[in-house]
């Protein structure tokens, strides 16, 4: 996807939209929601398997596993569609703390207060720098922090006996264990905000609409 | 000429007279050497000989069975020595039957070195070194004087290791490897022997429990597709090979149990009692103050302690979910009557969790397994000392769920604050605006 081509405009609203989601990203998007889902849903059944019986443990154990290394595969297709793309602006961490953590704040406020009020983001998007403050520091972390780590555990976990080694060397199972379980605490949480943020567009579906067309639609 | 023709006879009937039970033992016992028929014709009547431990000793041997024994063929000197000098031994004291015993133990060895040698390294030996009188001599199993050949004591039933391990051996018996010997191999064809004790124990090199890694290696020896098969069902199926007991499963009716065994990374062995740490039952004790088992906390202390205790160590413990006694160990049966659900070890409330212990190996290198609480294998606190054990879904750390629930009340918490925030705010906008 190309500078020129991520920014081409209809015709009709040639001011407000912006072409923000290149096909990679929706497919990586939609393929991460919907494994995330399965993955919590299974991981609640092979955690809480004394308290739900949506299927057996043996089902959802290899179903998780399954779906865990679709997700892991499909990082990659993320991570090197950014590598080799010039949207990887989007993921450049900000030199100037001082000026990030400004407009971090900026758009808590705006978050807290000011989207109610009619307020104008503060933050303007285009397709090489489409996160706001608060946006950039949430999916660095979980793209290069929460996500790696718990492909890691869970890799160990999938195969005890392979990597008994390394898994001495974290302390344990039961390190490695809790570690993953910390993670998929994490992303339940940030389900729900991601979910509930994702409807603070223009209109509650923009957001959602934006990652199936990926383009942007219009803020009053 | 008359007094000599009498002493004549006089000797010749003394002779006969002596020789009469020699020649009684000889057609009985043809095979018998003279030498030892010598021996036998005090030692088969009922000569007894008072210890110094008070108890009168029976000195007779059954002629009968030392005359097919194996050992006739080297004599009763082949073994009692001193007799060949020409001392006989019986002015010589003896202080019990066992020290009698345990010096003849070495007497096989002239002769049986590589069977002793292996016989040495065995945790029956090593019950003899640290002073168990119960613990067995070669005498023990294989008899003093009615020593057969390897062939009888292949334990066709239970003999002789059942003369100790009873209950065991009845286990066996019933087992499907005993169903299999008794009544013919209906699994795998009877030109397929099942094993008997010696079969997975071997016959002199027998390993303690804690010593080894319960066997798995051996069944697997067997049943060689084993791995794979349980490869083709079971998630992580080499972790569960080496940290659930086959019997766990495979003797469906067993009473279960978590294991945690103090064992020393740096070694690679299980944790022994030694000068250095013989007081583990003191820091136990010490640390249990009011002796109802282990908790989180006193778990993580002892750990700590031994490893104080220990110059040079790096101390663990080795997670291990297996069967609570041995009687049920040996109760194996069929692979379709095994344990198959998961939900029945990775449930919180399965019966494994509910009984935990901690566990070392005595200075004889059998286990001495002490009650620990069932919370140390869900408190965060064992993320460290029981940092090799984990049951995902059985063993969860209770913390963990409330964080999980903070998390799951945290994320539908902001938008019910967040969308009432909005609603407030609107409504003090409403009045500015009209």
């Amino acid at each position: 996807m190309t500078t020129s081509e991520s920014t081409q405009q209809p015709h009709s609203q040639a001011q407000e939209r912006v072409y923000l989601h290149p096909v990679p990203v929706r497919i990586w998007h939609w393929v991460n929601a919907l494994g995330f889902l399965l993955l919590i849903l299974t991981g609640f059944q092979i955690r809480y398997v004394d308290l739900f019986s949506l299927m057996s443990f043996e089902t959802a154990v290899h179903l998780h596993n399954w779906v865990g290394f679709a997700v892991i595969a499909n990082w990659f297709l993320w991570f090197f569609y950014y590598i080799s793309s010039d949207k990887i602006t989007n993921y450049h961490a900000d030199l100037d703390a001082r000026n990030f953590f400004k407009r971090y704040f900026d758009q808590a406020q705006y978050y807290s207060f000011g989207i109610f009020k009619g307020e104008k983001r503060p933050h303007n998007v285009n397709p090489h720098d489409k996160f706001n403050p608060m946006q950039k520091l949430t999916y660095q972390f979980v793209m290069f922090i929460t996500a790696p780590v718990t492909f890691f555990t869970g890799l160990m976990m999938w195969d005890v006996a392979r990597f008994q080694s390394l898994i001495s060397m974290v302390g344990g199972i039961r390190v490695v264990n809790t570690i993953h379980v910390l993670m998929f605490i994490l992303f339940v949480f940030f389900i729900f905000l991601h979910a509930y943020m994702g409807m603070l567009g223009p209109k509650p579906s923009s957001h959602y609409r934006e990652m199936f067309t990926g383009w942007e639609e219009p803020h009053e | 000429m008359k007094s000599g023709i009498k002493t004549g006879i006089l000797l010749v009937a003394i002779a006969l007279l002596g020789m009469a039970p020699a020649i009684g033992l000889a057609d009985h016992h043809e095979e018998v050497s003279n030498p030892d028929l010598k021996c036998l014709k005090c030692h088969s009547k009922n000569l007894k000989k008072k210890l110094e431990d008070g108890e009168k000793m029976s000195l007779r041997i059954e002629v009968e069975e030392f005359g097919s024994s194996v050992h006739k063929v080297i004599g009763c000197t082949g073994c009692h020595r001193d007799v060949a000098k020409g001392k006989h031994p019986s002015k010589q004291p003896i202080a019990s039957r066992r020290a009698y015993s345990l010096k003849h133990n070495q007497t096989c060895s002239q002769c049986h070195e590589a069977a002793h040698e292996s016989y040495r390294n065995s945790v029956h030996a090593s019950m003899v070194e640290h002073g168990d009188d119960n613990a067995p001599l070669c005498s023990d199993c294989h008899s003093a004087h009615a020593i057969q050949s390897r062939v009888a004591y292949e334990p066709v039933n239970g003999e002789p290791c059942s003369r100790c391990h009873t209950k065991i051996n009845e286990a066996f018996e019933q087992s499907i490897h005993g169903l299999a010997r008794s009544e013919g191999n209906l699994i795998r064809g009877d030109h397929v022997q099942a094993p008997s004790c010696t079969g997975c124990h071997n016959s002199h090199d027998i390993s303690a429990v804690t010593d080894t890694d319960y066997l798995v290696p051996t069944c697997i020896s067997c049943h060689e597709v084993a791995e794979l098969a349980h490869e083709q069902w079971l998630p992580n199926a080499g972790m569960h090979l080496k940290s659930v007991g086959c019997a766990a499963c495979h003797s469906p009716q067993a009473e279960l149990r978590v294991d945690l065994q103090l064992y020393d990374r740096l070694r690679q062995a299980p944790v022994r009692q030694n000068e250095n740490n013989g007081t583990v039952q003191e820091t136990l004790a010490a640390i249990d103050t009011n002796g109802d088992g282990l908790d989180p906390v006193e778990l993580w202390k002892l750990v700590r302690q031994i490893n104080d205790q220990e110059e040079v160590s790096d101390i663990t413990l080795l997670g291990r979910l297996e069967v609570t006694n041995s009687v049920d160990a040996h109760r194996l049966a069929a692979s379709t009557e095994a344990v198959r659900s998961c939900e029945s070890c990775h449930r919180s409330d399965a019966e494994p969790f509910q009984n935990v212990t901690v566990s070392l190996s005595r200075k004889d290198g059998r286990k001495e397994s002490f009650k620990a609480d069932r919370k140390v294998l869900a408190s965060a606190m064992s993320v460290d000392s029981v940092g090799g054990f984990y049951a995902p879904g059985g063993t969860r750390i209770k913390l963990l769920d409330g964080l999980l629930v903070l998390a799951i009340l945290g994320g539908l918490a902001v938008p019910v604050v967040h969308i009432s925030l909005g609603k407030i705010l609107r409504k003090k906008k409403q009045p500015d605006n009209s």
